[in-house]
């Protein structure tokens, strides 16, 4: 059966830059690129600890969960693993633009497949670009607050990366000889190049020109979103990042998780559980426990950051005083009614660091209501929402 | 086997394992609420860039090259790609798409998206127009 007409028909491609040299090229920078985006994905994943209690927000039983404690230092940490992998995801979209484009040809090669085995690797490319795209779609839109998925974006962005990493893997296996061949007979003319247009038509930008515009359009992006990532001054030279304004963004308001001033003033008491006898302090108690005073970052898995300045009592001095000294694991709850985020369980390691407080004060000032009045968590490189605000207990575990 | 299948049986296996551990990761997705959803932006990613992208661009491309003399078109393709490039990743902060979340969430609002692209995309024109000009001098006095 001879290929229908249009782009099913070899003649149909013009481009004189299309050719297996070009996507060997491109198929390299972006496999350091997804890369870094995939393992800051999953480290990410790992950083909210989902072995312990309620952190799981994917399922209870995913296999791939951690086999370490997420570390405590360098405070900025987890803003710096997770700026990664939303920068980077940012970076990749015109290098996966351009690397569709220099294959797009094969889409439309006629027959479908010529052998089972084209058939199957077919398969496996139809979910490479499928996985990808729903990534990078999911990603974008999860960063601008525009929930439009009609599903739950952590779950389904986590299994799709699982689609992609399978899907690339074996893409690898298959390829990687193939752009080896194209680097080492470059400077031959290659006897068979099945991505070559037949009949080119005039060069009108060289190959170099191209991977430069993929580069501009790269920089172009991260200029535009990178402040929000890095914090400080550079926050408002993000042009377009959804995170530009404020020097100390919330992340939720008070009112967003319905917490209402009523909860938080006389009648309000921290209750602290896990020894022998409970506590329940007011906030006037907690002013007078010893306090301390840290400069830590707060990075949210969104991409952006935020440092401060944070006084309160280090949760390792409150441990000892609820009579576990060497807690294995804390469950802090939120005055929060609602919502899977109300709660965190945090290890003991990270109980353990001296920079970690219940805060009662940032930058010299009582906390807002917004930023968790009367008592947040901080802990340095802890996923941002798992720095609990409004803490309403705390449970140690021995 | 290779004459049949077309490939090395190592071929065929690590395509097995992989779409094995692809459909593992499908299936759990799919028992998520909204999975009708998942498939369509699954599909509706490669679906959206292969037929409604990627012929939009190359045809614009095809179009505005028309009858142009060769040395022309960089100067337009990469100020329009990359200004095209922004809005195609950050239309949504742009159109407010997710105002009322942001507003809920962190008590400010959005200003100024679709303003500062248009300023960055003008300032693209018109280095682009400037370069084009330098050059294009430079290349009619040697």
């Amino acid at each position: 059966m001879s290929a229908p007409p249009g782009p099913f028909r070899p003649k149909f491609w013009k481009s004189p830059l299309r050719g297996t040299l070009l996507t060997a090229v491109l198929g390299t920078v972006l496999l350091g690129l997804v890369t870094l985006v995939a393992l800051t994905g999953f480290l990410s994943h790992a950083a909210y600890q989902p072995d312990l209690g309620r952190n799981g927000l994917v399922e209870p039983d995913v296999p791939f969960t951690t086999f370490f404690d997420w570390p405590t230092g360098p405070s900025w940490l987890y803003a710096f693993t997770q700026g990664l992998h939303v920068n980077a995801g940012l970076v990749v979209i015109p290098v996966v633009l351009a690397k569709l484009w220099s294959v797009i040809p094969r889409l439309f090669q006629w027959p479908p497949a010529r052998t089972p085995a084209e058939g199957i690797e077919r398969a496996a490319i139809a979910l490479l670009v499928a996985s990808t795209g729903f990534l990078l779609a999911t990603g974008v839109a999860n960063i601008q607050y525009w929930y439009v998925f009609g599903f739950d974006f952590v779950k389904a962005h986590y299994y799709a990366a699982v689609v992609f990493v399978a899907a690339l893997a074996v893409h690898l296996v298959v390829k990687v000889p193939v752009a080896l061949r194209a680097y080492r007979t470059r400077r031959v003319l290659a006897p068979v190049d099945h991505l070559a247009a037949a009949a080119p038509d005039p060069q009108t930008i060289s190959r170099r020109g191209l991977l430069a515009a993929v580069g501009g359009g790269s920089l172009a992006l991260l200029v535009a979103n990178a402040g929000e990532s890095i914090g400080g001054p550079l926050r408002a030279t993000a042009f377009l990042a959804p995170r530009r304004s404020g020097g100390f963004p919330v992340n939720k308001t008070a009112a967003g998780a319905k917490v209402t001033t009523g909860m938080v003033g006389a009648g309000y008491r921290l209750v602290i559980a896990g020894g022998e006898r409970g506590l329940a302090l007011t906030r006037d108690e907690l002013l007078a426990l010893p306090q301390a005073t840290q400069t830590l970052t707060l990075g949210c898995v969104e991409g952006w950051s935020t440092r401060q300045t944070w006084t309160g009592i280090p949760l390792a001095e409150l441990a000892r005083r609820a009579g576990v000294p060497d807690p294995q694991e804390l469950l802090v709850e939120s005055l929060q009614p609602a919502g899977i985020l109300r709660q965190a369980t945090l290890t003991g390691g990270q109980v353990a660091d001296s920079r970690s407080l219940l805060a009662l004060q940032a930058n010299g000032a009582d906390l807002s209501m917004d930023h968790g009045y009367p008592a947040r968590i901080i802990v340095p490189a802890l996923p941002g929402v798992h720095n609990t605000k409004w803490v309403g207990s705390l449970t140690f575990r021995a | 086997m290779r004459a049949r299948y077309g490939a090395s049986p190592l071929h065929l296996l690590a395509h097995l394992a992989a779409l094995a551990g692809a459909a593992w990761a499908l299936l759990q997705a799919l028992q998520l609420g909204g999975a009708d959803r998942i498939v369509l932006w699954l599909v509706g990613a490669v679906v959206l860039h292969d037929l409604v992208l990627w012929p939009a661009y190359t045809t614009l491309d095809r179009l505005a090259r028309r009858g142009r003399p060769p040395g022309w078109a960089n100067y337009v393709r990469f100020p329009v790609g990359v200004s095209a490039l922004l809005l195609l990743v950050f239309f949504p902060v742009m159109c407010g798409k997710g105002d009322a979340a942001y507003t809920r969430v962190s008590a400010e609002s959005w200003e100024g998206y679709t303003a500062r692209w248009l300023l960055v995309s003008a300032a693209l024109f018109v280095a682009a127009g400037a370069l084009y000009l330098v050059r294009s001098r430079a290349g009619s006095s040697s």
